[in-house]
């Protein structure tokens, strides 16, 4: 019998620290590659040397003399796939060649280093084909069906044509942003192991779940055949949360060395190709406006690529259907099919580009209109979600404008651009808007189990990307469950526990933690208050029955202050605010990182991310941490965060909206504002280098 | 892949006479890159960090003769008083792991006209020291880099050290990259004053296909203070004369674009550059802050 008191909460929101925290610091937190296997085998891959083509032959007899050479994999001996629908993963199936460095191969060596060097020794032939790897806006372009996460493709509200005809100012933008590769710092890994028809997977996945499900398809076994297994992953920023061709190039050639594990890590320049990228956009915005400065009319036409092996179409306009209100609004998305890896989610797919478009045209519409641009933003708050017509469960971006207005002194801005120098820096501020929607994954199921000693097991499958999810999680299950977090033994991380939905479009918290807060009921419900050892309920996401009602989604504010070296027109930043509206946040301290890491990659996204592809040879050339930048310690400087406190009674038992995307949604633009402001020059296309400043 | 350790300098040089081919490596912070990278596979590479002769640095007939295994922490910790303008160019290599590995000797060794330790070398006139069995020989830095990623080392031949003067006067450094550190040069410019000859140094870095003496830049500043007689009176150079010398160096540029930055970009940084840097190094020759 349980003598603990519950507690009437208070975990949630407390700013407790990491839990995981000890175990990564001394080094106990095994990823995926560091997990103890017998007698492994070692994975390094072949990758095409062509854009496009044929495999005409290979000649492996070099690498296989090698000594500590297992085998030599390759179309020529793999074994067969049970399910090749997906051609970004029914690799060695043929010998066709979509796009350059796709996997043609493999080699296992009983070392590291005598795989690689085998590698280098087998010789491919090809038959090359003709290739287009370059997103170009007068090239073939299609309309995909649907966007990601199911968006439509195009909308259309009332009658732009006519409402630009009458409006009293109009501003006509293109906006681009380049390729960019999502580069967590722990690479994509899979230790493989087949026994007797069962896989394991040690992977560093956003979803142990949803890579079991794809495994067990593609190569036609029962799903509790196949145990996905990732405790901890050392980031992923949305390209770890699809399973790509490296983890079946693992297990595939695990098959062929039966029982033996297989470990196969992708290098920091492998991982330029084949794990997902953010598409390059080309997107024209225009807009118009009363006197008053209302918007009148909107449009936001869009350009980006996909692979011709599989669509991913980047919902990059859909950010605009609710951002500002107007009666007249059209969006639109067209797609190149190229020879190129397939894109994928990378932090905040569609919003993240499509904000830096919409509201660097904001702060160029609301100079046009004489507004402040707070005021012009303000000025065009809507009442209700124009793309699904509900009312908001809760919307306080005119808070999070205010309060960081406040916060930054947006009052001692000099309006006029180019109006402030202090020595050789030209000084700017910029301001932008966040959006971020509250997705609600279905399908997640937690088990809460009496362990006896007041300790309660929660179990799930979810995946701790590094954002604090071991942490939040054990919060939420303490006042769940109403007892103290020292109370919880918190199990995530394999699929040997309930499924739970991927670490994705900032949905864990609400998935996950709705399934338990159910299942927290349902156990007091049957066992009550003094249960005893080994009683245990499983109880899933519940339907939010408040989505037909009101549209969820979380909202911020970034102001920006920007120096401009008035000669060499290098950038700095010296600080960043941000507020955000994101309802009930549940851990003070990891929330920070997460919003703060999101700001920093927004300016990252701003001043350095470009992954620049030779067409020639369709490979990105920058690829690795030398010439692909991300910002350096020096590179950030203050960064002011914080939120309002939001009561928000409808989108989950928490009252929380998911916060690990929407610190980069907008970030950039309130950037690229900021230099504006600073110099008087809009650069419309990022990064903003150093030579895009040179008048 | 060979792998081999001299102990001596005199080993070294015999395995480096045994194999011609074989690649030199001491903080492998460009060789390692190039192996990794696939671009470069020798066949023997001879590992100089047991070598403690070309670790040292000492004077030497009033100049200092510095060992190419000098890193560039040391070249801060050690030689910073000595030669400013070279330790304000370490400082902006890398990070702290990459400064306690690499050397200077190495960025001769590779040659690329981005190296930061290039310039400071090239505006004090440093002469390279390199040997093989068959003896030594001392070449001018201009005369040693010959193209990008290029250098004068026959194959039988390595870098023991390099010889140049203490500063006898200010000396200055500055760079301009993408972001605020770990970062290579899009463009950097070094310079150096020396009251005592009465001429200027003057080098720039990452924009062209080798480090590059503006000559005309120099020639035409070293005019200009002889002229007004600034050297002792320590007056303002004048402000036409600075921008003058900023046109010229960066007309002496040939820059090329890439993924770093474009050429135009490169030609009007590089004027920037020189007139900064002429500016801080001339105020702290008059004796004024900034």
């Amino acid at each position: 019998m349980s003598t603990t008191t519950r507690t009437t909460g208070g975990a949630i929101g407390a700013s407790l620290d990491r839990i995981d925290g000890p175990r990564k610091v001394t080094g106990t937190a095994p990823y995926a590659y560091e997990h103890r296997v017998d007698n492994p085998l070692y994975l390094f891959p072949l990758r095409s040397e062509i854009v496009r083509g044929q495999v005409t032959g290979i000649d492996a007899s070099a690498a296989e003399a090698l000594p500590g050479v297992v085998v030599v994999v390759t179309h020529e001996n793999a074994p067969q796939l049970a399910d090749t629908g997906d051609r970004e993963l029914a690799i060695l199936q043929s010998g066709e060649v979509a796009f350059r460095n796709q996997y043609v191969g493999a080699v296992l060596a009983e070392t590291f280093e005598a795989a690689r060097h085998a590698a280098g020794l087998v010789e491919v032939s090809y038959a090359e084909e003709p290739h287009e790897a370059e997103l170009r806006e007068d090239g073939d372009l299609y309309t995909p069906e649907q966007l990601n996460a199911g968006f439509p493709t195009d909308t259309e509200e009332g009658d732009v044509e006519e409402a630009f005809s009458s409006a009293a100012v109009t501003l006509d933008g293109r906006y681009t942003t380049p390729m960019e590769h999502n580069n967590p710092m722990e690479p994509h890994t899979t230790v493989a192991v087949w026994k007797a028809g069962d896989l394991t997977l040690y992977e560093s996945t956003q979803g142990a779940h949803p890579v079991q499900r794809t495994v067990a398809k593609i190569f036609g076994i029962d799903r509790n055949r196949a145990r996905v297994v990732a405790p901890y992953v050392g980031g992923g920023f949305g390209s770890k949360g699809l399973p790509h061709a490296n983890t079946i190039l693992a297990a595939l050639a695990a098959q062929m060395v039966e029982g033996r594990p297989v470990k196969f890590a992708v290098t920091r320049q492998q991982m330029f190709t084949g794990v997902g990228y953010r598409t390059p956009t080309i997107q024209k915005i225009r807009l118009g406006a009363d006197s008053e400065g209302r918007l009148t009319a909107v449009t936001h036409d869009v350009i980006e690529q996909t692979s011709k092996i599989k669509e991913f179409a980047e919902q990059t306009a859909a950010v605009t259907r609710s951002m500002y209100a107007t009666d007249n609004r059209r969006t639109t998305h067209r797609l190149a099919a190229l020879d190129v890896p397939v894109p994928s989610w990378m932090r905040a797919p569609g919003e993240a580009p499509g904000m830096f478009a919409l509201e660097s045209a904001m702060d160029e519409m609301a100079e046009k209109c004489g507004l402040d641009p707070i005021e012009f933003r303000i000025r065009n708050e809507p009442e209700i979600d124009a793309e699904t017509g509900l009312p908001y469960s809760s919307r306080n971006l005119v808070a999070c404008l205010r309060e960081g207005a406040e916060r930054f002194g947006w009052r001692d801005r000099t309006p006029a651009p180019r109006s402030h120098q202090e020595g050789r820096w030209l000084v700017g501020n910029g301001v932008a808007s966040a959006t971020y929607p509250v997705f609600r994954l279905p399908g997640s199921r937690a088990t809460i189990r009496y362990e006896g000693d007041d300790k309660y097991a929660v179990e799930f499958g979810a995946a701790d990307v590094g954002t604090g999810a071991w942490t939040a999680l054990t919060q939420i299950s303490a006042d769940a469950i109403g007892v103290g977090v020292d109370n919880i033994e918190l199990r995530i991380g394999d699929t040997a526990f309930p499924f739970a939905s991927v670490a994705g479009g900032s949905s864990g918290i609400t998935a996950w933690g709705s399934a338990i807060f159910e299942a927290a009921r349902v156990f007091r419900e049957r066992h009550g208050d003094n249960p005893s050892e080994g009683d245990e309920v499983q109880a899933r996401t519940p339907n939010n029955p408040e989505t037909e009602n009101y549209a969820m989604h979380a909202f911020g504010a970034f102001f920006v202050e920007a120096r401009v070296d008035v000669d060499t027109c290098e950038v700095r930043v010296p600080r960043m605010t941000g507020v955000f509206a994101a309802g009930k946040i549940i851990n003070a301290k990891t929330a920070r990182s997460q919003f703060m890491g999101g700001m920093t990659m927004g300016l990252s996204m701003a001043l350095h991310e470009e992954s620049l592809v030779d067409g020639r040879f369709g490979h990105v050339i920058n690829q690795d941490f030398a010439e692909y930048h991300i910002p350096t310690n020096a590179d950030i400087g203050e960064m002011d965060i914080s939120w309002i406190d939001e009561d928000d009674p409808y989108v989950n038992p928490m009252g929380s909206k998911g916060i690990g995307e929407i610190g980069i949604v907008g970030s950039a633009a309130a950037v690229a504002n900021a230099v504006y402001n600073a110099t008087g020059i809009r650069v419309r296309d990022l990064p903003i280098t150093p030579d895009k400043l040179i008048q | 892949m060979q792998f081999l350790q001299p102990h001596s300098w005199r080993e070294a040089l015999e395995a480096r006479a045994a194999h011609p081919g074989a690649r030199p490596i001491f903080g492998g912070t460009d060789v390692m890159v190039d192996l990794n990278f696939g671009r470069k596979r020798p066949e023997t590479v001879i590992d100089l960090t047991r070598v403690p002769e070309i670790r040292e640095w000492n004077r030497e007939d009033g100049l200092l003769r510095i060992g190419a295994g000098v890193t560039y922490t040391r070249a801060i910790t050690e030689l910073g008083n000595l030669l400013p303008g070279l330790a304000m160019a370490s400082r902006t290599v890398g990070s702290p792991q990459i400064r306690n590995r690499g050397t200077i000797g190495g960025n001769l060794g590779s040659a690329s006209p981005a190296g930061d330790a290039l310039p400071p070398l090239y505006a004090s006139h440093a002469v390279i020291e390199v040997a093989s069995t068959r003896g030594t020989r001392r070449i001018p830095v201009g005369q040693f880099i010959i193209g990008p990623k290029r250098n004068v080392l026959e194959p039988d031949e390595l870098i023991i050290a390099f010889i140049m003067p203490e500063a006898e006067g200010p000396q200055q450094y500055a760079k301009i990259g993408t972001r605020n550190a770990m970062v290579i040069a899009v463009c950097s410019f070094g310079l150096a004053l020396h009251p005592e000859s009465r001429s200027v140094g003057a080098c720039i870095g990452s924009a062209g296909p080798t480090p590059i003496q503006p000559r005309d830049a120099e020639n035409f500043i070293e005019d200009v203070i002889e002229e007004h007689d600034l050297w002792e009176s320590r007056a303002e150079i004048p402000a036409s004369a600075l921008d003058r010398f900023g046109v010229l160096a960066s007309e002496a540029a040939m820059p090329i674009d890439d993924v770093r930055g474009s050429a135009d970009y490169r030609r009007h940084a590089v004027g920037v550059l020189a007139r900064r840097t002429l500016t801080w190094a001339w105020n702290e020759h008059r004796g004024v802050a900034g």
